[in-house]
């Protein structure tokens, strides 16, 4: 934890040095060591050691996260060892809030949770947030894909259905990081987002701060909650060089089950072309497969093959190297570290694969009442991520291949991708592309440079008064690569034209595409901050005033090609066609001003209130201020009562109030004119046209009374320890109203336009955390500790003034996600069987499957569609223990999330092909659908009579019955299930080598670790498909529908070593 | 830093702020997007082009399949499904909406925004094409939806639930237009020529000005049901001031085979729909030119000897069915919005009615010779005495109007002009409707059958459509929804 600090100059000064260490004999870096009563501080370095120029008589005061903090009167020593004993209490626990302030958590009044370097970094993460994962309550913290893929965080709910989004602010030192997804062209590849590159090893602290009062003072940014990262710097003493590096093996996760009772055709045909396992019986007699070329036939078994789709990967393997060189003299530290990650995910070639160099420099100087401190970090990342989803005109989803394989063929085999059975011409199947080619022709690329520091300087002028300026930026180029190469299967080929396969079906040529994608992100933010500092008697008194400027801008060119000429060159040059190429700039701005003062009475009872106020540039000129004040209160009633030797040891009760305003997106206040691109049913008509530039109004209405969205949130919560802090409790309950989301309405056209960009609405989130710390074992030699937390949240949609009652966010096939009034913001619908009076499902006196409902419920918008939940979560929990045998310590963190339901393009593309496990319902024979009737007629009173159904689907229609455009009133049960899953998220075990061992390499602390991670997965019986937190929809309410042919996520096992010289 | 006291640090302080706080407005004032030019920057030249685009991505997109359907030139194929609901007459409020949408948001607002402008400019060139194609746009609107937004539409924020005019009222707002834009001075000096932005006639106004009047013409015959003297006095006076009427069609044509850039009909329903072959050769039109061995067969089927699909007959099992010929589609097939063979009919039934302008005959000649020149055919043959096509001067004027109607019906099949047959029809009642279905012996060719597969009442023929689902969703002064059976106001 560092604290910055001026340093004063004394007479009778001297320097002492000393170390920092656990009750466990473990160093405790960045502690802070304070002479009492002043403002001379400083932290201990990653060992736990500390030098310090102190005046004759001082008193230290030695604090840090999780730990007593504990006096030293300093004598003639000069070298101190202080031990401070863990604490589960919060009394003196240091944390960091807005502005990258460092408060004591007593005079906090709303909730936070702060994680220290052991705990982001133990298991060699590569995102900053991996262990966080389950750990915070009401925190939905997820990983979305392979190797360097985004990072989803959602604090206490989605509050902002559109014109916005839900993830929180990320602040390093105080300064908001920039949290930009480049490359998501499309949503079929994830290159992460801005927080998921950052190196985790260079993180001391990271406070989760989820209430809007903690965030306020950060303005519009904050609306969601903010994340407050803190690094390491650089101690005073000799040069230090700290080592830590793991490598890390990773296997493929949760995979689909599978039938493998039937294989390779269709209809109950045995067909040599067909995608799918619709076939007859498996019977294990040998059967020719696949194409016939050359008058030849491969022949292999009629049986499933086990493992078919896990076989296909490979092992993963991750290796991480970072070194830190630190160290500092009285008046200067800095900290230099190298990070490197070079990670090659669980798919074949390098498709899955990232390659990241991490370079920071910080330092941190002093002289007299002036004191600077910098930050500087560049991150250079290489990646190439899977093309997910659904397959495009010009390539496809990797995933998407290999889900339509028959269950009797051995994926395995198609590796060799230009052997004459498997290559373009002649792969088995014309539905589908062999899945390998697309591993080794196509690919997606991204090349990004990040800069992203700070500049901090500080006068002193008295003890009480300081002034602070703080430059930050962020600027991040990144240039984004896709290739598909052109094919066509050759004619007379088995997919060519005039094909030779069994159903006379061709394979589309494939023209091929270069896509190239060049974007620049650029943030700058300044504080101006004054501080005051006051004792009086019984009260405290702490003022801070301060001024912002923000600004940010994106700026993004992108150009593209098909219908390539020359195979395997892939550039802009090599088309017939001219490239396509469009250009998309915003710049938003906004200038803040902002004060706070905290109040404080014998360290009991601390009142914190605070104004910010707002000038932002995308609201409207003449209207573009947004105040909001927000207060909070924090009462230590165990100090006020004197009950620090009582059962109850420690009791504190908060509450807060607060408000942040959000901005709109910019350019939304003034009316454009749009290049002309007038949709036809399919297609369009676009400028320039006969050789003019075509450009008209454009059809939505920017609004020029555009006014923010306001978030009022309420908490109140407790935190209590008792039995000598053995036992320690952390609740609260908060009331969360985002009001007047912005929202592009439909409008009557014949106004000439089709939509109104406007404020409308509330959601409310509301919920309870609560989290639980118990030490029930604790020697000198082993301590069994545990934490525990729970979290449930309560989305509604309160209303949508003047919108629709229920918008669409996001629709796959049939299955929609919308934010529905009096419901929460994302609830998913898909279609559902027509009922008669009695509840029976009505089906077609022709085919004998079900008719879809077209009565619209008049209790749910009139919607036929029938709402099968909502996708977000009814509760959270996580549970981690730590085991301590002298120097070895077990850990071990399950993460548990119950309720809402999610789509899987997964299980829609395997019950289509007949691959998955549900697929063999009655042994494939038909059947008549269960509690079924038909519409024989009507009677005397004109409404209709139903019978018994009597018509069974045949054995040949089979399939129709879970293809979702065949039987759309019933396929979508198999696409829709339960979200909830449990997850050991990792177990670590980690031992710390006796110094005596150490030191005989050179090193005073040298420790190796082993730890696996994601290794259990449990779901519900209804998802034997895919591990639900995979999702290509991206970290907003969009990803809440679910995946669409996503790739699965990865176990990982590893080890780690960490060793300082 | 010692020269730095308090004071001083605070007042420099504060002035900062103050320096901040007058600079504010200026650092915030950037919310014009670098990404769209802005409304004021836009000129006639830019925007009539978009406007234009929308009205043929409808008129020549969505109606054409729509108004081919139900003219009954082609039909859903009975091995897809693609538009199946306009063969079974089965086209709700929610269906549609684009069109709709297109003509009034893209379409409308873009001419109104060309006339303001050019009205501003004096450009009284770019005032009369704007004017004259929102016209045009407009009584398509209103002839298929009966009444629409006119006097408060088009006004945005200031006016989100503009009321529904009657049909009959905005065709005589959209008559007083056409009389002012043609009032004005075409050789002003702040005239300027349109050039290719004129997608229509390159420029050329004495074309516009013949648009203008034949559209005149147009509208007043669509009123002789209902309002027959207004009719007859508006024709009386547009022959009495000399007006020209087209002689070439007034079409765009100029389409080239590269993505968005093709016939919006071809695009749609040929490019990049994944089933090319949705329409196929109707009985309807088919036994009608079989019956008179007209060579237009080839153009729009191929060729001669080929099998139809009776109107809408979805599960057809009779012989040819299957494989029926598709109608012939092209990248580069123009839309027209009203052809010279049209002019010449218009001409003809107005000499008719009126006994005004050139003799029946002759124009209808005319317009048969038009409509053949279209597809690079000669109708010499056709009208000449005892030709199939031989204008019936001594017929009654029944005979007469039939005669015109229905070449106007087949001529419609070019241009993707299909609606505009279907809205005839309901005019005058031509080509009349079939007291049988197509499979009857006693079926007389190039009747109008009811569909095979219709879901209206027995015998009804479709007159309307509905209003969209997003104006009934959105805006309060929608009125109820009429069955599309109902006439609109000028119907026979």
């Amino acid at each position: 934890m560092l604290m910055v600090i001026a340093a004063q100059s004394f007479a009778q000064q001297r320097t002492i040095s000393g170390k920092v260490t656990g009750n466990d004999g473990n160093p405790i870096p960045f502690a802070t060591i304070q002479v009492q009563g002043t403002n001379t501080g400083t932290t201990s370095d990653e060992n736990g050691n500390f030098s310090l120029s102190v005046p004759g008589n001082a008193t230290l005061v030695v604090r840090s996260i999780g730990y007593e903090p504990q006096e030293i009167a300093i004598g003639s020593q000069s070298s101190y060892n202080i031990q401070l004993a863990s604490s589960t209490k919060s009394l003196n626990e240091l944390v960091v809030t807005a502005l990258g302030r460092t408060e004591n958590k007593s005079k906090v009044g709303y909730s936070t949770t702060t994680f220290d370097a052991s705990q982001i970094s133990a298991n060699a993460p590569i995102s900053v947030l991996d262990n966080l994962a389950g750990q915070v309550a009401g925190a939905d913290i997820s990983t979305l894909g392979g190797p360097g893929s985004s990072t989803k965080v959602v604090l206490r709910g989605y509050g902002v259905i559109s014109g916005g989004s839900n993830q929180p602010l990320y602040v390093i030192d105080g300064v908001p990081l920039a949290d930009n997804r480049p490359g998501a062209i499309d949503g079929n590849v994830d290159f992460g987002n801005g927080i998921s590159n950052i190196n985790p090893n260079d993180i001391a602290s990271v406070t989760v701060l989820k209430g809007t009062a903690a965030t306020a003072l950060y303005g519009s940014s904050a609306r969601n909650g903010a994340i407050m990262i803190t690094t390491k710097r650089g101690s005073e003493g000799k040069l230090k060089i700290e080592y830590s590096g793991s490598a890390n093996f990773s296997r493929v996760g949760r995979l689909p089950k599978l039938q493998n009772q039937f294989g390779n055709g269709w209809g109950d045909e045995f067909i040599l072309s067909e995608n799918g396992s619709w076939g007859p019986r498996l019977d294990g007699v040998m059967r020719p497969w696949g194409s016939i070329v050359d008058n030849s036939q491969l022949v292999k078994p009629y049986s499933a093959i086990d493992n078919n789709i896990r076989n296909f990967y490979t092992t993963g393997v991750e290796v991480t190297n970072n070194l830190a060189i630190s160290g500092g003299s009285e008046h200067n530290r800095f900290y230099f570290s190298y990070g490197n990650v070079s990670s090659n995910g669980v798919i074949p070639t390098k498709t899955d694969y990232l390659q990241r160099n991490n370079f920071s420099l910080r330092t941190n100087s002093n002289y007299g009442k002036f004191s600077i401190n910098t930050s500087f970090n560049y991150i250079n990342r290489k990646m190439n991520a899977p093309n997910t989803g659904q397959a495009s005109s010009s390539g496809g989803g990797v995933f998407e291949s290999l889900l339509q394989i028959p269950v009797d063929i051995p994926i395995e085999d198609f590796q060799l991708y230009q052997n004459k059975f498997f290559n373009v011409d002649n792969y088995f199947t014309p539905y589908a592309e062999n899945p390998y080619y697309g591993l080794y022709e196509n690919g997606d690329q991204q090349s990004s440079d990040r800069f992203f520091g700070n500049l901090d300087l500080k006068y002193q002028f008295t003890n009480e008064f300081s002034a602070q300026i703080r430059m930050g930026g962020d600027f991040e180029n990144s240039r984004t690569l896709s290739w598909n190469q052109p094919n066509a299967p050759q004619p007379g080929s088995w997919n060519g034209p005039n094909p030779t396969n069994p159903e006379g079906q061709s394979r589309k040529v494939d023209p091929g595409s270069v896509e190239k994608l060049s974007q620049y992100y650029g943030t700058i933010n300044t504080d101006f901050i004054l501080q005051y500092t006051k004792a009086l008697n019984d009260f405290n008194l702490d003022v801070m005033a301060g001024a912002n400027y923000y600004q940010n801008t994106y700026d993004r060119t992108d150009a593209s090609i098909t219908n390539l000429v020359i195979p395997g060159f892939f550039n802009l040059s090599n088309s017939e066609q001219p490239p396509v190429a469009t250009e998309n700039k915003s710049r938003r701005r906004r200038i803040g001003l902002y004060g706070q003062a905290v109040l404080g009475y014998k360290d009991q009872l601390y009142l914190t209130g605070n104004v910010r106020n707002d000038w932002s540039s995308t609201l409207p000129i003449d209207n573009n201020s947004i105040f909001y004040p927000g207060a909070s209160l924090s009462w230590v009633v165990s100090n006020t009562f004197g009950m620090t030797n009582n059962t109850v040891s420690y009791l504190k009760l908060r509450a807060a109030y607060g408000i942040t305003g959000a901005d709109p997106d910019p350019y939304q206040t003034y009316s454009v004119l749009t290049p002309a691109d007038i949709s036809l049913g399919f297609g369009s008509l676009t400028s320039p046209f006969n050789g003019v530039s075509a450009f008209g109004v454009s059809n939505t209405i920017n609004n020029n009374k555009l006014k923010p969205i306001m978030t009022r949130e309420f908490e109140a919560g407790a935190e209590i320890s008792f039995l000598g802090d053995r036992i320690g409790i952390d609740a609260t309950y908060y009331h969360k109203i985002s009001d007047g989301q912005i929202f592009p309405v439909s409008v009557d056209p014949s106004s000439g336009y089709t939509s109104l960009v406007e404020n409308l609405g509330k959601v409310r989130n509301q919920g309870v955390e609560l989290s639980l710390h118990v030490v029930p074992v604790k020697t000198n030699n082993f301590e069994w500790s545990f934490t525990y937390n729970f979290a449930k949240n309560q989305n509604k949609v309160i209303n949508l003034n003047g919108g629709l009652p229920n918008p669409l966010l996001l629709s796959v096939y049939d299955a929609e996600l919308r934010a529905v009034v009096g419901k929460t913001v994302a609830e998913i619908y898909a279609p559902t069987p027509q009922l008669s009076p009695s509840g029976q499902i009505v089906v077609s006196a022709e085919t004998g499957f079900p008719l879809v409902n077209q009565t619209p419920d008049t209790s749910d918008n009139n919607m036929t569609k029938r709402r099968y939940g909502s996708a977000l979560y009814d509760y959270t929990m996580g549970i981690s223990n730590t085991f301590r045998y002298k120097n070895f310590t077990l850990d071990a963190a399950l993460d548990f999330r119950y309720g809402g339901v999610m789509y899987s393009g997964t299980a829609d593309l395997l019950n289509f092909v007949g691959n998955a496990y549900n697929t063999t319902y009655n042994d494939r024979r038909p059947f008549i659908i269960p509690n079924s009737v038909i519409e024989s007629g009507v009677d005397g009173n004109g409404k209709p009579v139903y019978v018994e159904n009597t018509i069974p689907i045949p054995v040949d229609d089979y399939y129709d019955y879970y293809y979702m455009t065949k039987n759309p009133a019933m396929a979508y049960d198999a696409r829709i299930f339960d979200r909830s899953f449990l997850k050991l998220r990792s177990v670590n075990l980690s031992y710390t080598l006796p110094e005596q061992w150490s030191s005989k390499i050179g090193s005073n602390n040298l420790s190796i670790g082993i730890y696996a991670k994601n290794i259990l997965l449990w779901t519900p019986a209804s998802n034997y498909m895919v591990d639900p937190e995979a999702t290509n929809e991206g970290n907003d309410i969009e990803g809440e529908l679910g995946e669409f042919r996503t790739s699965p996520l990865e176990e990982q096992f590893g080890f780690s070593l960490r060793a300082t010289f | 830093m010692k020269i730095l006291n308090k004071k001083l640090f605070i007042a420099t302080m504060f002035t900062s702020l103050l320096l901040l706080g007058m600079g504010c407005k200026k650092q915030l004032d950037i919310n014009y997007s670098p990404n769209n030019p802005d409304y004021d920057l836009g000129n006639p030249r830019i925007v009539l082009p978009t406007a234009i685009l929308a009205t043929i991505s409808k008129v020549g997109g969505d109606l054409s399949i729509l108004g081919g359907i139900w003219s009954e030139y082609f039909t859903e194929s009975t091995v897809a499904s693609q538009y199946r609901n306009y063969a079974q007459y089965n086209v709700k409020s929610p269906d549609l909406n684009a069109v709709y949408t297109r003509m009034f948001a893209d379409g409308l607002k873009n001419y109104q925004y060309v006339i303001s402008k050019s009205a501003e400019e004096g450009d009284w060139n770019y005032y009369l094409m704007a004017t004259v194609m929102k016209a045009y746009t407009t009584e398509v609107l209103v002839d298929l939806y009966d009444e629409i937004p006119y006097s408060e539409a088009l006004q945005g924020q200031a006016n989100l639930y503009p009321k529904f005019d009657d049909g009959h009222t905005i065709y005589v707002s959209l008559l007083d237009s056409i009389d002012v834009a043609l009032s004005k001075d075409f050789n002003a000096s702040t005239n300027t020529d349109p050039g290719n932005a004129d997608l229509i006639f390159g420029g050329d106004m004495s074309q516009w000005i013949a648009f203008a009047n034949t559209l005149k013409l147009k509208m007043y015959l669509r009123m002789i049901n209902k309002y027959p003297e207004d009719a007859e006095k508006g024709i009386k006076d547009l022959y009495n001031s000399g007006a020209t009427f087209l002689t070439t069609n007034a079409a765009v044509t100029n389409f080239t085979d590269q993505d968005s850039k093709r016939n919006p009909m071809y695009e749609q329903n040929i490019q990049q729909l994944n089933t090319p072959d949705n329409l196929r050769a109707s009985t309807t039109f088919v036994s009608w030119l079989k019956a008179n061995g007209d060579p237009r067969i080839v153009s729009f089927f191929g060729k001669e000897d080929i099998t139809s699909v009776n109107q809408g007959d979805d599960n057809s099992n009779s012989e040819g069915a299957s494989t029926a010929a598709v109608f012939v589609e092209k990248f580069d097939d123009p839309v027209v919005f009203i052809s010279a063979a049209e002019s010449y009919f218009m001409q003809a039934e107005a000499n008719l009615r009126y006994n005004v302008g050139t003799p029946a005959k002759e124009t209808y000649d005319e317009g048969v010779m038009a409509a053949f020149n279209d597809l690079g055919l000669d109708a010499t043959s056709f009208i000449a005495s005892g030709g199939r096509y031989e204008f019936p001067s001594g017929g009654s004027m029944d005979d007469k109007m039939e005669a015109i109607i229905t070449q106007k019906w087949a001529s419609c099949a070019y241009g993707c002009h299909g609606i505009e047959a279907f809205f005839e029809k309901n005019r005058t009642d031509f080509p009349k409707t079939s007291p049988v279905y197509s499979t009857n012996p006693n079926y007389i060719p190039g009747q109008i059958v009811v569909s095979a597969s219709t879901v209206l009442p027995p015998g009804q023929l479709p007159k309307r459509l509905q209003f969209p689902y997003v104006v009934i969703q959105s805006n309060p002064n929608a009125p109820a929804l009429v069955p599309i059976t109902t006439p609109v106001w000028w119907s026979k």
